[in-house]
């Protein structure tokens, strides 16, 4: 496909794991991942906890772990840029951070936050970063007088806005919003989140939009991708993956989100146990060992991922 | 009409600031009958959790102290107790689980040691009798394999299960009362709803009335039979679950509820914006104030509201603090 | 977009912060009056009391009060008060200094480790471990006996031993504060490492490496007045270790000449552990909160 901002093929995300003696093994928190994304467009990634996620995510931007595949962003092969050319390239790729107290320097004012990526970059001129950082502000509905301040003196939702505003500063192509209102009460949620669509809206953003939260989700996205244990397990847009959900874990999943809709009684299926160890997954399907579904073929072979109608897809043999 | 195990009568509790005592509790009623489960909802600092460490007579000394008000237990006021009663009450007659599996085991002992340690003290069980009683409350929390488990420590258990010790902990001594503080917050969504199962079985099979504290509307929709909406350390709204959620009284309810974006039966292409609660929580130097505390983030706010504080009115079965909730 | 919470008066810095919660400790703000004390003594004393302090101007073991020499005379008849004044100066510069030289060595190794982790802490690490059990008085010692015993020597000496605790606490802050999202968030806004490691992380790192480098002197101190005890000193300078070792063999017949110095240090000492306790709570953030 031509309009695809970002795509991602067969990416590896590992870690060096100490053993015992000195040696080192590796653990894959991403296994052999591929999608991609269009141009103003939104693609969740879902999953629990341990499921690769966010590393996912950070891992095409370069901020964690040592990536491994294809990483095409904007035209440029992004797994192949080091050093300079790197760094330069981070300005068309900035994340929104989960934890509003952790994710600003507590040392800085809220504008030297924002300017931080247009300094060190060299986005812009210098005698125009002030006029940038007060549009920026506006822009994310924060007050002028506000920029003075540091991030202490703000409540978790303006500090979100902060970050927000970090991040646009260097007009980057891809946003990676990471659990970004899971940490937020639910009226400040509402406030973020109506905030990031009226930027997607105005400035033609496109979001790579990490969560847990399917009502979160199913609101923002256009595109979700499934994750369990470092697998894309069902790909879908955001109508069919939630009216006609195909793989057994994203159907567990659905079942198990709590929801005031009386209509919307789904009967819960659960799924017992834990996710089997990251550093030793099994030959097979790696939900095997939880799926209500499960016969001998899935032990024997991992399921690829293909379609089941038109672009939705799942990794299941009984999809 | 069943028994009124707890009531809480005018409860009033102050924090001391430099400024001076400000009520993060401000005359707060309530009761809770045998068997039901009631919630508690609101965005954190509303005093969903400083209203259950009252009940559990856990309130941090320094921080806040009871002002005003009265805790009934079974028609004994809690606050006139002797500390060795209380001791007596807490963890067994009234018990608690909180949000943070990992940190509320003590991460030296084994899960059985400490299930037995509750039977023991509270139970007066021997050795033997508590270890056994603790495996099979492992089994009735279903942990797999509880015989082998109940050696384990915590640090072998995931964050699941380990909230399944606790809720073993906390019903080892089958408590009249059971109050979850955000029990699943820290859990994911499968796991939530292994434990929600959990716990409504545990409820139904046993009688113990379950106080839930939670700030999510669909938890509270699928598990609670009544709800108490708080703000600011006042309660905005009380009633039962269908009809607070299906036509709410208070417009910070309806705030909580529609700004939420909940999975509903059906989805359409369509997606309106969220409705927004502007603003945030006021600060605790206006807590004392006479005049309706959620009027600076209310659309449809007037000088009344800003100048006195709103009563309690009835509608049935249900109850709000506002005053235009006749035209909700 | 309404935005119906108020805004703080003025903003107030992490720095002002500090310093009100520093004020509001008592014995830190005595801790530092003394101190400044100290320090003004040390740099206007020799320029305001007269006299070479080397000079013997009495009859040794002079009693305090004799003669005009208020604190008396030592055992070769010196002015115990002009030692005393000129001994300040001196005691304060190799406290000052060696825990510069502490606090220098002991970021820069400390700071690389937790920042580059892999074989670079591998290597730092060890070095450090080494120099940690190295027993610390013989090793002076020996840098001492071998370089010579001058001030400067005498300064690196400590500084040599003593780096090893402010490596560690740096390593330690460094390796978490790398993993939090505001450091990520420079990375992705393409921050060099340089200015990762100098503007973003070591600021933030800096609170309990101060109140190690505010004790540090205090020990510097203590630990020249060792070697000056064991006779392993610059004789051409008067510190007040000198001082008392100096006179040690007399302290049964004239224990003034002892105990002067002896409080000279102890107070000093005193005032900087207020002081660094003072910081310590100061730049504490969990402890700012209301």
């Amino acid at each position: 496909m031509t309009n695809a901002l970002l795509t991602v093929e067969n990416l590896s995300v590992r870690f060096p794991v100490k053993r015992r003696w000195g040696q080192t093994s590796w653990l894959y928190a991403v296994d052999d991942v591929s999608f991609e994304i269009k141009r103003g467009e939104t693609l969740a990634i879902v999953g629990e906890s341990g499921s690769g996620k966010t590393t996912a995510a950070l891992g095409v931007a370069r901020l964690v772990g040592n990536s491994g595949g294809f990483v095409n962003l904007d035209g440029e092969d992004f797994l192949a840029l080091e050093g300079g050319a790197l760094r330069r390239a981070r300005a068309k790729v900035q994340v929104i951070f989960q934890d509003p107290y952790s994710s600003l320097n507590p040392r800085l004012r809220a504008e030297a936050i924002v300017r931080e990526p247009m300094d060190s970059l060299g986005t812009l001129p210098r005698a125009e970063r002030p006029d940038r950082v007060a549009e920026l502000f506006k822009q994310v509905g924060l007050r002028p007088e506000q920029m003075k301040l540091f991030p202490h003196q703000f409540s978790g939702g303006q500090r979100q806005r902060i970050g927000i505003a970090r991040a646009l500063s260097t007009n980057p192509e891809l946003i990676i919003c990471d659990e970004a209102v899971s940490a937020l009460d639910v009226a400040v949620q509402a406030q973020i989140l109506n905030l990031l669509r009226r930027l997607q809206r105005d400035l033609g953003l496109t979001y790579l939009f990490i969560s847990h939260d399917l009502g979160v989700v199913q609101h923002m996205s256009d595109h979700i991708a499934v994750m369990y244990m470092g697998k894309i397990v069902e790909y879908a847009d955001r109508l069919s993956l939630f009216n006609d959900p195909r793989h057994p874990y994203t159907k567990a999943l659905l079942s198990a989100v709590p929801s005031v809709d009386k209509k919307r009684k789904v009967e819960r299926m659960l799924i017992p146990g834990d996710p089997p160890d990251p550093l030793n997954p099994p030959s097979g399907c790696r939900f095997a060992s939880r799926c209500p579904l499960v016969e001998d073929a899935c032990l024997a072979a991992q399921p690829p991922l293909k379609a089941v109608n038109g672009s939705h897809r799942a990794a299941c043999i009984k999809a | 009409m069943t028994e009124t195990l707890l009531k809480v009568e005018n409860l009033r509790i102050e924090l001391d600031l430099r400024s001076g005592p400000a009520p993060v509790i401000d005359d707060l009623s309530l009761e809770l009958k045998a068997g039901e489960t009631l919630s508690f909802v609101g965005e954190s600092g509303c005093g969903k959790s400083m209203t259950a460490l009252a009940i559990m007579g856990l309130l941090p000394e320094k921080v806040g102290s009871i002002a005003a008000g009265r805790i009934l237990f079974q028609g004994a006021d809690m606050a006139l107790m002797k500390d060795a009663d209380l001791r007596d009450i807490r963890g067994n007659e009234i018990s608690m689980i909180f949000q943070e599996p990992m940190t509320s085991l003590n991460p030296v002992y084994t899960v059985g040691e400490q299930i037995a340690e509750v039977l023991r003290r509270h139970k007066g069980m021997n050795h033997a009798d508590a270890w056994k009683r603790a495996t099979e409350l492992m089994d009735a929390v279903r942990i797999p394999n509880a015989k082998a488990r109940v050696a384990d420590y915590p640090h072998q258990m995931s964050g699941g299960q380990r909230q399944r010790v606790m809720i073993a902990i906390a019903l080892a001594c089958a408590p009249k009362i059971l109050i979850a503080d955000e029990p699943t917050t820290a859990l994911d969504v499968t796991v939530q709803a292994q434990i929600f199962d959990l716990l409504r079985d545990l409820g139904r099979e046993t009688g113990t009335a379950i106080i839930l504290i939670s700030h999510d509307m669909g938890v509270v929709a699928e598990m609670a039979d009544r709800m108490v909406v708080m703000y600011a350390g006042r309660k905005a709204e009380e009633g039962p679950v269908d009809e607070v959620i299906s036509h709410p009284r208070h417009p910070y309810t309806k705030g909580l509820i529609s700004c939420v974006p909940h999975l509903l039966a059906e989805l359409t292409e369509d997606r309106p914006d969220l409705t927004e609660v502007p603003g945030i929580v006021p600060s605790l130097d206006s807590f004392g104030t006479d005049a309706c505390l959620f009027a600076s983030r209310c659309l449809l706010a007037d000088d009344r509201c800003r100048s006195k504080r709103p009563p309690e009115m009835s509608f049935g079965l249900q109850t709000s603090a506002c005053w235009k909730a006749d035209t909700l | 977009m309404t935005q119906v919470d108020e805004i703080p008066a003025k903003p107030r810095s992490p720095f002002s912060e500090a310093f009100e919660m520093f004020r509001r400790n008592h014995a830190a703000v005595v801790g530092l009056i003394v101190l400044l004390a100290i320090i003004i003594v040390a740099i206007v004393g020799p320029m305001v009391y007269p006299g070479d302090p080397f000079d013997m101007v009495w009859i040794p073991f002079s009693p305090p009060g004799t003669e005009g020499y208020f604190l008396g005379t030592d055992y070769l008849g010196r002015d115990l008060l002009s030692l005393l004044i000129h001994g300040a100066k001196v005691s304060l510069t190799v406290g000052l200094s060696a825990a510069f030289v502490t606090v220098t060595i002991g970021i820069t190794v400390g700071a690389l480790a937790g920042f580059y982790r892999g074989w670079v802490e591998e290597v730092l690490m060890r070095l450090t471990e080494f120099f940690q059990v190295l027993p610390t008085l013989l090793f002076s010692m020996v840098i001492v006996s071998l370089f010579g015993t001058s001030l400067w020597m005498i300064t690196l000496a400590i500084g040599l031993v003593s780096w090893p605790a402010v490596a560690r606490i740096t390593r330690a802050e460094f390796m978490r504060i790398r993993e939090l999202e505001y450091v990520t968030a420079a990375r992705a806004g393409g921050v060099k490492n340089a200015r990762l490691i100098f503007s973003v992380i070591l600021p933030n790192a800096l609170p309990p490496i101060i109140v190690q480098a505010a004790l540090m002197v205090g020990s510097a101190i203590l630990f020249e007045a060792g070697l000056s005890f064991l006779g392993l000193t610059d004789p051409n300078v008067a510190s007040w270790g000198q001082i008392i070792g100096s006179n040690r063999e007399y302290i049964l017949d004239a224990s003034f000449t002892v105990t002067v110095p002896g409080l000279a240090i102890f107070v000093t000492v005193l005032a900087i552990s207020l002081v660094g306790d003072g910081l310590n709570d100061a730049l504490n953030p969990k402890l700012r909160q209301r």
